[in-house]
């Protein structure tokens, strides 16, 4: 529980160039992480890493105790939900209905109380006058809660989310944040990865900075 | 070297090579004309053996389409058959090794054309009086190429972290997931198209019909010993294999 995800002195560079330097940090699921730090800092290349999206240089990362090159894309994403910085990355169906229920025709395990979840999440992410509408015409909040609600469906043990606040409005941002509430009290771990000083300081119970590639400080609030 | 070869020349040469590629038919010309390319390439330093590795990574698909080329010619001697079913015969075994030729000619013309500065070749075909609209459009094309490639991957990666093991499913399935993998990258496409059409306008795109260039290409010395040696080339396997061509 304390160790859920591990990341044992790790460092990344890419054609020669160092993105990470030495990166060692523990995130527990009962805690609500914020990671900070300038643009080019670093931030998303440390989630990609953790999602297996891209393989360390040196070190390694463990999620839940296992490896997590040893883990594969699809398991990795059933434990932890990611929300990448750009949500168009993330949306593939033409209706927000279809969006979220598309993926469960691929699975092995059925999930026979898919269509009450599916209202549930539609409820919680307030689309639910927007599950027939097309997806492409959504606009920037209304695509992340729907690729949001679809990470959510996968009922995942951990989240990290990539500048989540970027494009949305103050009232969006209470929103969000009141969704994030009723996420933890579900005992799911995060990882916030933001700019956004003031939002995070309200949120986080955990700070960490990076600058150039390290932590350069931390934090408890 | 290549990278101070006109645009031009090259284009030249890889017209020569691979007008000749399709014209003959008999493997050994193309054979010939597949040494004269690959010599040509090495002198102008293309990435021969990435190439090749490309070549390889799709030889299935060749393989696969020689066969079913020989499959379909009935004349020769059977070399692989049931009773009177024939299914490779010599012919079109024949046949099938002169298609690979052809594909690798092909291949080696546009390792050729990828060792001119893009923006240099662009600047060729409009001297060569294409209209610059038509240079221009394939300029960005070919520009967002690597930036499409890498969306591709980004969405294939998302889409596995909904938790979709695409190696455990069927063919039929799998043909399905592709469908909901090019949507996203589609619509991005189609909305950065629109976004760059308004973009250009808006700097004045075809403002004036008379346009000017900063950097003008020249026909050098070497440019014309490099035309000049693939005219001939090409002159010398045409009139060695004058006998072959069905005029
Ligand atoms: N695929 C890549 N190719 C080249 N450089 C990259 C690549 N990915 C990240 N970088 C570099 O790594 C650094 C960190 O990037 P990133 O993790 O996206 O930063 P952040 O999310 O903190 O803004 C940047 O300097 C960026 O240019
Ligand atoms: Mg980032």
């Amino acid at each position: 529980m304390n160790n859920y995800i591990r990341i044992h002195q790790v460092s990344y560079s890419i054609n020669g160039q160092a993105v990470l330097n030495n990166i060692d940090l523990s995130l527990a699921r009962n805690q609500f992480v914020a990671l900070v730090g300038p643009n080019g800092s670093g931030k998303t290349t440390l989630s990609k890493l953790i999602m297996g999206i891209i393989a360390p240089s040196r070190g390694y990362i463990l999620v839940d105790s296992t490896d997590v090159k040893d883990l594969g894309l699809a398991n990795i994403g059933s434990k932890i939900g990611y929300l990448f910085q750009n949500p168009n990355r993330q949306i593939f169906a033409a209706t927000v209905m279809e969006e979220l229920t598309f993926a469960y025709r691929f699975k092995k395990h059925q999930q026979p109380q898919l269509q009450q979840q599916v209202n549930e999440m539609l409820a919680v992410f307030e689309l639910e006058h927007l599950s027939q509408a097309k997806t492409y015409f959504l606009s920037h909040g209304e695509k992340q809660r729907v690729a949001l609600a679809a990470i959510l469906l996968n009922d995942p043990e951990y989240l990290i989310l990539d500048e989540p606040t970027t494009g949305l409005d103050q009232k969006r941002k209470k929103e969000l944040s009141s969704l994030l509430q009723k996420i933890r009290s579900k005992n799911i771990g995060m990882l916030m990865i933001s700019h956004d000083h003031q939002f995070v300081l309200e949120q986080a119970d955990r700070i960490i900075e990076l600058d150039r590639g390290g932590v350069v400080n931390e934090q408890h609030s | 070297m290549s990278s101070t070869v006109d645009p031009r020349a090259k284009l030249f040469l890889v017209i020569c090579l691979s007008t000749l590629g399709i014209v003959f038919e008999n493997i050994w010309t193309l054979l010939i004309v597949l040494i004269a390319e690959l010599i040509y390439a090495v002198m102008l330093q293309a990435n021969v053996l990435t190439a090749i590795k490309k070549l390889r990574k799709m030889l299935y698909l060749i393989i696969g389409i020689v066969i079913l080329q020989s499959l379909f010619i009935r004349t020769g001697r059977v070399l692989i058959g049931f009773n009177h079913i024939k299914i490779i015969t010599d012919v079109g075994l024949i046949k099938g090794a002169g298609y690979l030729l052809r594909v690798m000619i092909i291949f080696l013309s546009g390792t050729i054309i990828a060792t001119s500065d893009m923006r240099e070749l662009i600047q060729g075909l409009i001297q060569l009086k294409l209209p610059y609209d038509l240079a221009f459009m394939a300029s960005v094309g070919i520009k967002f190429l690597p930036l499409l490639m890498e969306q591709l991957k980004d969405t294939l990666i998302a889409i596995q972290l909904r938790g979709i093991d695409l190696n455990s499913l069927k063919l039929k399935q799998k043909l399905e997931i592709y469908a909901y993998i090019f949507t996203p990258v589609i619509v991005n496409t189609l909305t950065k198209a629109k976004q760059i059409s308004i973009s250009i306008e808006a700097r004045g795109f075809r403002a004036f019909n008379q346009r000017t260039s900063i950097k003008v290409l020249k026909f050098k010395a070497l440019d014309y010993a490099l035309a000049l040696s693939s005219a001939i080339v090409a002159g010398v396997i045409i009139i060695f294999n004058w006998h072959l061509l069905q005029i």
